[in-house]
């Protein structure tokens, strides 16, 4: 079961929290707080009655936001350090003292030379980019296809009466259960006998076929629409095709959203698979080229080597700011699976 | 046992003095009656035939690229592979397995991803913790939780290289932050030097892999009986206990799925420390089990048997843990 307070989680934004006037100036102190205290025209007798209580509630709240300041602090800061490493020359980079502005100016230089990192004489682009096209050729077809597979198959699960459904989802649940990595020594036995490898086919073919923890995710989903939607439909003369596409999908595109965002990031920032299977340095996806970039450059010029983690980073972080919403209700709903 | 009524009086009696009428009557009648049309009937095939279908192809694709492998990952280990297609492989008995038994490389590499995967636990406990505080009375709590959450949209690779530019010794932030920066006279080698090697990699995971347990327990958390935990504060249970009493019994399940899927996560851990140290590391301690697989794999030519080997080593490591956690569950997981 989804719960639907857990679903509708991140929606839940900076409004409408907590009541307010439960927060004492002392907090507000915080920055990151934007508390309207204005209201605060308590009469003073009945201030100090709640005085006591109210000190171990403040103590306990400024602890809160200490430890949560604390936190993002740890998160955000190595990102702008690597920025600002970035934006030096390697020799400011590499001193032996950090600083935070460097002696010898802020320079693209870094971006410059990671951008100028050819995969051989013949590429048209270079390596970052063409690593980034390559990985959304090669993603954004099975992830699509993927999904479509995966959801006609919980539509089937969830809304059509078959009798092999008895056995099937049973089974299908089970191939959730086996680690990857224990066929990664077969797979590529089998892909080099047929020739797939050092082409991207490994990468896009399989996942075509759906994946089974999205087929789990989207019927549950489809539970949550009545039965008695799809049998209108079906007087009306739709077919098994049209209830799909004109009824279930409709009504699913947060879902589905959530699911294909997941597929997506997963699969651009896979790397096992593509530094198995990609060996000619044209069809690297945007992670080996960034790590063939890096093996370059490493601690030469680290300048170079954290532009290039920087510029892999910022097409992924955009899509999250953007999507964030659909991409959190998406792993929580599929992680509390019961 | 249910009574079964035959004649019709019965049911009607049993109904007047309001015991329960058998159901299995009206099914019974209702399949009896044969209004199936030809017509009818066709279209209940079409919904079978397309059900099947449906449903069928996530199925498909597993027989084709899961189950075959699946089955020659256990021939080939006891194989001898020459080159990577199995064309002109020789039987080989248990040969790979005495292989990697006799590699202390490969013990080794057990001992290494089991440590490293110790940071699934640390991971949790700090999750926890920030996500308890977050599912009290605050503000902002959406912008936290994308703050967080940051890292786990972020490629390992590019993860990686950064915090090998934070922790290198000579220019490394966290040196110079600690005194200990420059070359040589006594900077801490956090990527170099064996056992602090563990260290480092830990704090990395645990940097990255915290924001998908804040993310479940705070889902979680807002499952909490709150009536339960008000009926503890007028008992006058301490904050402490409310936590250990209430809090963590009601989130256990969440702390078994995060359990489970971390560990399982973290037997197959690879991308970090082969980006971090292509080499293996200092002693070889970056060489988990999936890395040695990895080199037998694509490095050393003929060897292909010698990683099915340590593959099936792999899936009897993560069946095992498995299997334990479920059956150590049924003591603390508490599903309503």
């Amino acid at each position: 079961m989804i719960d639907e307070t857990a679903v509708a989680l991140p929606q839940e934004g900076l409004s409408s929290d907590l009541p307010e006037t439960e927060l004492s100036s002392e907090i507000s102190e915080q920055d990151l707080l934007e508390q309207d205290l204005s209201e605060q025209d308590v009469p003073k007798r009945q201030k100090q009655k709640y005085h006591s209580a109210k000190t171990g509630a403040i103590v306990s709240k400024v602890f809160i936001y200490f430890v949560l300041v604390l936190y993002a602090t740890i998160i955000l800061l190595p990102f702008l350090i690597v920025i600002i490493t970035s934006l030096k020359t390697w020799e400011d980079a590499r001193s032996l003292v950090f600083t935070w502005i460097p002696p010898q100016g802020f320079t693209l230089e870094g971006y410059s030379m990671a951008f100028n990192e050819y995969a051989n004489v013949d590429a048209a682009l270079p390596m970052l980019l063409s690593g980034f096209f390559n990985t959304l050729l090669y993603i954004l077809p099975p992830t699509l296809i993927g999904l479509f597979t995966s959801s006609l198959s919980a539509y089937a699960f969830s809304k059509l009466r078959f009798r092999a459904k008895k056995w099937m989802y049973p089974a299908l649940l089970a191939t959730m259960m086996i680690p990857g990595t224990i066929m990664i020594v077969p797979q590529f036995s089998i892909y080099d006998m047929i020739g797939w490898v050092d082409t991207p086919l490994p990468l896009m073919i399989p996942g075509m076929f759906g994946a089974a923890a999205c087929v789990f995710f989207m019927r549950q989903f489809y539970a949550g629409i009545p039965d008695s939607l799809v049998e209108a439909a079906k007087l009306d003369g739709l077919g098994y095709f049209g209830i799909f596409f004109k009824i279930m999908v409709p009504l699913s595109v947060p879902a589905l959203l959530a699911q294909g965002l997941l597929g997506f990031i997963g699969g651009y920032n896979d790397y096992l698979g593509p530094l198995m299977y990609l060996q000619s340095s044209d069809l690297y996806t945007l992670q080996i080229a960034l790590r063939d970039v890096a093996g370059t450059y490493g601690d030469n010029m680290p300048n170079v080597a954290m532009a290039a983690s920087i510029i892999a980073l910022i097409p992924m972080l955009i899509v999250y700011f953007f999507t964030q919403r659909y991409f959190i209700s998406g792993i929580v709903s599929s992680g509390l699976k019961d | 046992m249910e009574q079964v009524y035959e004649d019709p009086a019965d049911v009607a009696l049993a109904e007047g003095l309001g015991l329960d009428a058998p159901k299995e009557t009206d099914s019974e009648m209702t399949e009896k009656i044969p209004v199936k049309s030809p017509k009818k009937r066709f279209k209940i095939d079409l919904e079978e035939i397309y059900g099947t279908a449906f449903a069928a192809v996530p199925l498909i694709g597993f027989l084709i690229f899961g189950a075959i492998p699946l089955v020659l990952a256990f021939a080939m280990a006891f194989l001898d592979i020459p080159g990577y297609s199995i064309d002109g492989a020789e039987w080989a008995g248990f040969d790979n397995f005495v292989y990697i038994f006799e590699d202390p490389l490969f013990g080794e590499s057990i001992l290494n991803t089991i440590i490293l995967g110790a940071s699934t636990f640390i991971s949790q406990i700090f999750a926890l913790a920030i996500a308890y505080l977050l599912s009290r009375d605050i503000k902002g709590r959406g912008i936290w939780r994308i703050i967080y959450f940051i890292p786990y949209v972020c490629s390992v690779v590019a993860i990686t290289l950064m915090w090998r530019n934070i922790f290198n010794p000579s220019f490394g932030i966290i040196n110079q932050i600690l005194g200990k920066g420059g070359l040589g006279n006594g900077a801490i080698n956090w990527l170099g030097e064996p056992g602090l090697y563990y260290v480092t990699v830990i704090i990395m995971s645990v940097w990255s892999g915290m924001g998908y347990g804040i993310l479940l327990y705070s889902a979680a958390l807002t499952n909490v009986n709150q009536s339960s935990i008000e009926a503890a504060k007028i008992d006058g249970a301490g904050p402490f206990t409310q936590f250990f009493r209430i809090v963590l019994p009601s989130v256990s399940p969440t702390t078994f799925y995060l359990l489970i899927m971390g560990v399982i996560g973290l037997l197959q851990a690879f991308a970090v420390t082969n980006v971090l140290t292509p080499n293996g590391g200092p002693d070889n301690q970056g060489v988990t089990i999936v890395f040695y697989m990895y080199r037998y794999i694509m490095e050393y030519d003929g060897k292909m048997g010698v990683a099915s080997a340590a593959a099936w080593v792999l899936t009897a490591l993560i069946l095992a843990v498995t299997g334990l956690q479920f059956l150590g569950s049924r003591r603390w997981v508490k599903y309503d």
